[in-house]
């Protein structure tokens, strides 16, 4: 845990009331509220299926495209609810980006997987200028090194770890304002799990970072809230350290302590 | 009693080695024993022994039986008469007619008829047989009693073998159920080998029919040197003379029916690819769920339309339109078969599966890369045509290879809607013809299959099995391919 954390953080950047997510007739997330800050890096934990994902995906409507799923209450982003009609959702996507939890690289080169996002928003005019993005994401998600001799090989061929790497790199790529990481780390070994929290440190600076996590460590490594999730209900959310030394709700206690989940 | 009764006894000789196995096998759990296959597993097994031996027995005899009558037969022949195949050919067939005859007397009748008392002809009118061809000689009476004799022994040997081997195949079977006896890898060796054995007669009759084609398309080769026909740009077979045999008697090259197959299904695949593909990207990517579930099968409903009812189409409907409102205005021609009509109505037929083959792969392709495309603030657009296309786009072009060599074995369409004119000509408002076309023409009517003129459909499917093939090889290729992408 970082000291003077809540001096950095910045304002609130996302602000969720209420949302309810339903899959069909299934309640996936039942009346969360929470407030994300800018300039800070929140933590989503919580045991498996507990709907993490689900209201990760709310932040940047990703949930548009699964046909069955209906999402209630209001997200706002810089205080313009991202549900209103005059949201356009591909352009919330462009300032709020993803690294899923599977790893979903395009069957592109790797180059191009990385260069998609500033090519469709014309981040890059030349060649040079897309160049130097591709290179410095890949630097980002400590990607470089193994794959410069390759950029113009498929991104499939890669191993799970570098493709989870690799989707990092392309969601940075488009600099988003909120970046929403689902269990960036998941197939990572420790030096380039360490490597990938440095960058979340780094991009704190300039973005709102939420990180889906399964490991305590990591969630009191590199954020400063964190948020408790628990059949579809937040059961707290507080600064990392009060949530890992002094949780207020039992079931947080029992999670973190390794009692179930 | 015939084989299929036969059959039928083997059958339930089979279930009853079933239920003998496993009451066998279930006493032998009752009793304590832990067997290494379940009491199904060694039914099964049993089963296997009485079908297993049987119906090889059937199938020997049954495929013996015909060659070894028929030598036993012609050995009554006289000498002179084996020389001459087609005679002997036909009094054979005489032969069996007799024998036929023979069984619808009584002993005492056929005794009179063997030493020549009574004429076998007005006999067996008598019984209703009418006796064709050559006179009946004393040898025929004897061929056929020699037929009719070996046939029984035949039969009953066919009837004492299978059974024996039945029961005694099942009680070895039996005997063998023990509890360390793996009964279930020996039944799963028989599902596979079964399972072979029906692959091997799918591809034996492949093979069959190649060498089929191969074989009279070498004879018309004999006949006509295979660079006139590859290479000859003039396809003018004339009418076979009566005996024509040997003799060239017309012009086979190949080019124009080539020309022609080529042009009517780069046609076809013109307007096919973009409207079957476009209509898959909608149905895949835009169309709801229920829009989907409603059009996807109106499409394919064009794939299950005869294509013969294409060809009427073509005829009534599409051939008068392109004539009177492009062809003749524009002065390119003046019938309504032409090549344009002919492309175009094929090319509706393959719509259906261009669109339902591509709507698969689009389909196929994984929603995480779809995700990924809109979670970087791509459009719906720009995901389809830069994340989904490229990703579909190998399975793609295999249907889109699929479709067309559909387009280049297709007939009724081209008979109705393209003429039967051979010509190599750019103008698609004219009358053309392919190579199904001429296929269909040279095999029909009573000209002997021993003239250039029949056999060069042989050679003609052979060249359009080959070209189908090539693109049907391609396409799996690729699909493969692209399969092998995501696993
Ligand atoms: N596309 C979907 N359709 C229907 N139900 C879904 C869908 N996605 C998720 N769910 C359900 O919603 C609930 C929450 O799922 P979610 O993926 O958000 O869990 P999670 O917390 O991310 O779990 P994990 O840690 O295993 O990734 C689960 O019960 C899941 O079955
Ligand atoms: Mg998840």
């Amino acid at each position: 845990m970082k000291d003077g954390d809540g001096a950095l953080m910045g304002d609130t950047k996302v602000s969720a009331t209420n949302v309810n997510v339903y899959y069909g007739e299934a309640h996936a997330i039942k009346d969360v509220s929470v407030e994300i800050g800018d300039k800070a890096v929140t933590a989503f934990i919580g045991p498996s299926g507990c709907g993490k994902s689900t209201f990760l995906r709310c932040i940047n409507r990703m949930n548009d495209t699964i046909d069955i799923c209906r999402v209630t209450g209001s997200i706002l982003l810089e205080g313009e609810d991202i549900n209103a009609k005059s949201v356009d959702p591909v352009q919330l996507r462009a300032r709020v980006g993803m690294v899923f939890q599977k790893p979903n690289p395009f069957p592109k080169s790797i180059y191009d997987n990385v260069a998609y996002g500033p090519k469709i928003h014309g981040m890059a005019t030349n060649k040079p200028d897309l160049d130097a993005i591709v290179e410095s994401c890949l630097r980002k998600a400590a990607l470089w090194d193994e794959v410069k001799d390759r950029l113009d090989k498929p991104g499939t061929g890669l191993s799970g770890g570098q493709q989870q790497r690799l989707c990092i790199a392309r969601a940075i790529a488009t600099s988003p304002e909120v970046l929403l990481m689902d269990e960036p780390c998941s197939a990572l070994d420790p030096i380039a799990t360490a490597r990938v929290e440095e960058l979340i440190d780094e991009l704190r600076d300039s973005f709102a970072i939420v990180i889906v996590t399964h490991s305590m460590q990591q969630a009191a490594r590199v954020s400063q809230k964190t948020a408790f999730f628990h059949l579809g209900v937040m059961v707290e959310y507080d600064d990392t350290d009060k949530i890992f030394t002094n949780p207020s709700d039992k079931r947080t206690q029992d999670y973190i302590t390794g009692r179930f989940g | 009693m015939g084989v299929s009764t036969l059959i039928l006894v083997v059958l339930a000789l089979a279930a009853a080695g079933y239920i003998a196995g496993r009451m066998k096998a279930k006493a032998m759990e009752r009793a304590g024993a832990r067997p290494h296959s379940r009491s199904g597993f060694h039914a099964a097994h049993v089963m296997n022994w009485v079908l297993l031996p049987s119906l090889a027995v059937i199938v020997l005899i049954v495929i013996a039986r015909p060659i070894i009558v028929d030598n036993a037969v012609r050995a009554e022949f006289p000498a002179e008469l084996r020389q001459d195949e087609t005679q002997s050919n036909l009094i054979a067939g005489m032969v069996s007619q007799i024998a036929g005859g023979l069984t619808l007397l009584d002993e005492g009748e056929r005794e009179q008829v063997r030493v020549g008392l009574v004429p076998l002809r007005p006999l067996l009118a008598e019984k209703g047989v009418a006796l064709g061809g050559a006179d009946i000689e004393p040898f025929m009476v004897r061929a056929a009693d020699t037929l009719n004799g070996l046939n029984s022994t035949f039969s009953g040997a066919l009837w004492l073998l299978t059974i024996l081997a039945a029961v005694i195949g099942g009680a070895l079977g039996w005997l063998q159920i023990k509890p360390e006896m793996r009964a279930r890898n020996r039944v799963e060796t028989v599902i596979k080998g079964v399972l072979i054995a029906a692959s091997a007669i799918a591809i034996l009759t492949t093979v069959g029919i190649v060498f089929s084609m191969l074989s009279e398309s070498l004879r018309f080769f004999s006949m006509v040197s295979p660079v006139n026909f590859f290479f000859g740009s003039t396809w003018d077979p004339r009418f076979a003379a009566a005996d024509s045999t040997g003799d060239e008697g017309g012009q086979y090259g190949l080019l124009p029916l080539l020309w022609g197959t080529a042009y009517i299904s780069i046609i076809a695949l013109i307007i096919a690819v973009p409207i079957g593909l476009f209509s898959a990207i909608y149905m895949a990517e835009y169309a709801s769920k229920r829009v989907r579930g409603i059009v996807k099968p109106i499409i394919e409903v064009l794939a299950g339309i005869p294509t013969i009812v294409y060809g009427f189409f073509a005829l009534v409907t599409v051939g008068p339109i392109i004539r009177d409102a492009v062809a003749v205005p524009l002065g390119l021609g003046s019938s309504g078969s032409s090549v344009m009509t002919a492309g175009v109505v094929m090319g509706i037929m393959i719509i259906p599966f261009i669109s339902s083959l591509s709507d698969d792969i689009i389909n196929a392709v994984p929603q995480s890369l779809r995700d990924g495309s809109y979670g970087l603030g791509a459009t719906k657009s720009e995901t389809v045509r830069q994340v989904v296309l490229p990703a579909a786009l190998p399975g793609i072009v295999g249907a889109v290879l699929l479709a067309a060599s559909r387009a280049i074995g297709e007939t009724m369409i081209v008979v109705l809607a393209a003429g039967v004119a051979t010509r190599i000509s750019l103008n698609p408002f004219q009358e053309m013809t392919t190579i199904t076309v001429k296929i269909v023409s040279q095999l029909t009517g009573d000209t002997e299959f021993t003239s250039p003129q029949v056999l060069v459909a042989f050679a003609l499917g052979l060249t359009l099995f080959v070209v189908t093939l090539g693109l049907n090889i391609y396409a799996l290729h690729i699909v493969r391919k692209y399969r092998e992408q995501y696993d």
